[in-house]
């Protein structure tokens, strides 16, 4: 009875992954269009299927980062349309002012996994003020610490070895003392 | 150089013969070995070397197997210990140098053994800090590549000054007992004689050389006090000059300095009791210098239980969120029964407890000063490493053993040699030099007659 059980196991477990990779055979495309619409960034993922748009799909954005994919909001279904749109952000850092974006579905019942991705001119450009990094404070490096902090360091490190210095000085005062007696 | 001829007479005086029986009984710890002594250096000795063995198996193997130490608790038990030990360094500004200037007489007999201390406890922080960088070999980049803005910079800076400073004030007024010991013992061996005869500096005792040499220790003396109070307060800016909450406090350095007057008070108390016991000192370390000792503690204890009150009951009054965790922690937490520990005996029964006549006589001050010396070092251990629990980032997904720190038996071993080395410098200085300055004592018998001899 209880190899019997194994056996019912394995069967169940053979079926399920083969309905599940039969059902995910489905192929679908993505193809994204970015628009401006009333000032905000809209990205519209169209999703279709042997030529016909496909709804309640959920779709994915993410926008490339300098490791890996930043998601940008959570997941959106397609709708009757098969479109999922998408607003993104206006304030995502690039260097250069434009953004690879992807859209992408994944472990879908239905559909295998798809990606599109596509490059926009919506990044916010960031402007590094590094004017300040050779000026001399006290974050800065060995070469550049503050010349008020130099000084008075060196004058109270000065100071104090001068005194330990005559210190010594004054043990061999005391020698020549004895000894001219 | 002219010379105050008054002033040569009175140098003069400590050849007679009050002079002469102080020397002697001053002297008599050098000529003999006992074989407690030798059972002592010996288990002192053991306890180093087992400590410089775990310190090679730490090098050779890593900190990572050998310590406690992970990406969170980075600073341990080397670092409490090394504050404990910095504390213990500053006998000879509070138990010295404070007295001497303020004119307190009861100073003379105490002034020497507090110096030992300060050299011999400044002398193994330093190593402690070595043994917590973990690459004492590149000990030398600090100066290479370190920056002057940065506190660890000023912490190499002032510990070698003041450990340079406290063999020089050691030293200088080491040099007339040097030449007495030349002079007046005979039955040792000759490289013995020899060392006295070359340290003494040709010391003769003639007014000149006395001018010079009390010129300079007053100098010392006065240069010892505020580069100590540096010493500590820069050892408590390494913890405060971070954002880390339970550091974060400007109150950290006079907090760190009056919890050392409180240590060095104790350590005196300890110190004392045992030379005078060992030694048969009773004629010089008398009662009254536990009496005033207990006396010092009490005023010691009040202050550093005011700055206490600063550094914990404030934050904990507005309990804001960064301090939360870690204060929780230690007034009700797992910590709980460890602080209040800490505060009863390191705190309450210092400042109470003496203020009884009857608990300022040697064995039960003595007693009360062990268990402050123990809740110091605990103290110390409650600064560094509980803080380091609660980083300012939640710490997540981290291995268990990162969370909770527990000091390995490597580390605990290598703070004990730390602590047996200290007292090794202690009992062999004692061994090899009086640990009583017998001219400044018997300068005080001249001088300062009615407060020293007529003391009950």
């Amino acid at each position: 009875m209880k190899n019997c059980n194994w056996f019912m196991v394995t069967c169940f477990m053979l079926l399920f992954s083969m309905a599940t990779s039969f059902a995910q055979d489905k192929e679908a495309k993505i193809t994204l269009t970015f628009e401006k619409v009333d000032s905000l960034n809209v990205c519209k993922a169209l999703v279709v299927s042997d030529g016909v748009p496909v709804k309640d799909v959920s779709v994915k954005l993410s926008v490339k980062r300098l490791y890996s994919n930043l998601p940008v909001g959570d997941a959106i279904a397609t709708d009757s349309t098969g479109v999922a749109t998408f607003e993104v952000p206006q304030d995502i850092p690039s260097r250069n002012g434009k953004l690879f974006i992807f859209a992408n579905i994944s472990d879908d019942e239905v559909y295998m996994n798809a990606e599109a991705s596509g490059e926009v001119n919506w990044g916010t450009v960031v402007v590094s003020d590094n004017s300040n990094v050779k000026e001399r404070s006290i974050s800065a490096g060995r070469n550049a610490a503050p010349i008020y902090f130099i000084v008075s360091s060196l004058l109270v490190i000065g100071l104090v070895w001068g005194f330990l210095i005559y210190a010594v000085l004054q043990v061999f005062k005391i020698k020549r003392l004895g000894s001219a007696n | 150089m002219s010379i105050d001829k008054a002033e040569s007479v009175k140098y003069e005086t400590f050849t007679q013969e009050e002079y002469m029986i102080m020397k002697d009984d001053l002297l008599r710890p050098i000529e003999k070995i006992g074989i407690g002594a030798k059972i002592w250096i010996g288990f002192l000795t053991a306890v180093f070397l087992a400590g410089v063995f775990a310190y090679y198996l730490q090098e050779t193997r890593g900190k990572y197997v050998t310590t406690g130490l992970r990406d969170y608790t980075t600073w341990g038990v080397y670092i409490s210990n090394f504050l404990f030990l910095v504390a213990l360094s500053l006998s000879s500004v509070f138990m010295s140098a404070i007295l001497r200037l303020t004119n307190f007489q009861w100073y003379r007999p105490l002034s020497r053994i507090a110096d030992v201390i300060s050299l011999s406890s400044i002398t193994m922080a330093g190593i402690c800090i070595m043994i917590s960088m973990g690459r004492a070999d590149r000990l030398h980049h600090l100066f290479i590549y370190g920056r002057i803005q940065s506190p660890i910079i000023w912490d190499i800076i002032v510990v070698a000054t003041y450990f340079v400073a406290c063999v020089l004030v050691l030293f200088i007024a080491l040099i007339p007992s040097l030449s007495t010991c030349k002079n007046h013992l005979h039955n040792l061996p000759k490289w013995q004689l020899k060392m006295y005869d070359i340290l003494s500096f040709g010391w003769e005792g003639n007014a000149e050389q006395w001018k010079v040499l009390k010129k300079t220790v007053l100098i010392l003396t006065v240069l010892i006090i505020p580069l100590g109070i540096a010493l500590r307060t820069v050892s408590a800016w390494l913890f405060s000059t971070t954002l880390r909450p339970e550091w974060d406090s400007t109150n950290f350095g006079a907090y760190f300095v009056s919890g050392s007057a409180l240590i060095t008070v104790a350590t005196m108390v300890i110190a004392v009791y045992a030379f005078r016991k060992i030694y048969n000192l009773e004629n010089y370390l008398t009662e009254m210098h536990f009496d005033k000792l207990g006396q010092a503690m009490v005023l010691m204890g009040f202050i550093y239980a005011y700055f206490n009150i600063n550094e914990y009951l404030v934050p904990a009054y507005k309990m804001s969120g960064l301090h939360e965790n870690h204060l929780l922690d230690l007034f009700v937490g797992e910590e709980a029964l460890f602080y209040w520990s800490v505060v009863f005996f390191g705190i309450a029964v210092p400042s109470i407890l003496p203020l009884f006549r009857k608990m300022r006589k040697p064995l039960p001050l003595s007693i009360i000063a062990l268990a402050v010396l123990i809740a110091g070092w605990f103290k110390f251990y409650l600064i560094v490493i509980p803080g380091q629990a609660h980083p300012l980032l939640p710490i997540q997904d981290v291995p268990e053993t990162w969370k909770h720190y527990t000091p390995s038996l490597i580390e605990l071993t290598i703070v004990a040699a730390t602590i047996a080395g200290t007292l090794l410098l202690v009992t062999v200085f004692s061994k090899f030099f009086p640990i009583i300055s017998v001219w400044e004592v018997a300068e005080g018998k001249l001088e300062g007659k009615e407060e020293i001899i007529n003391y009950k």
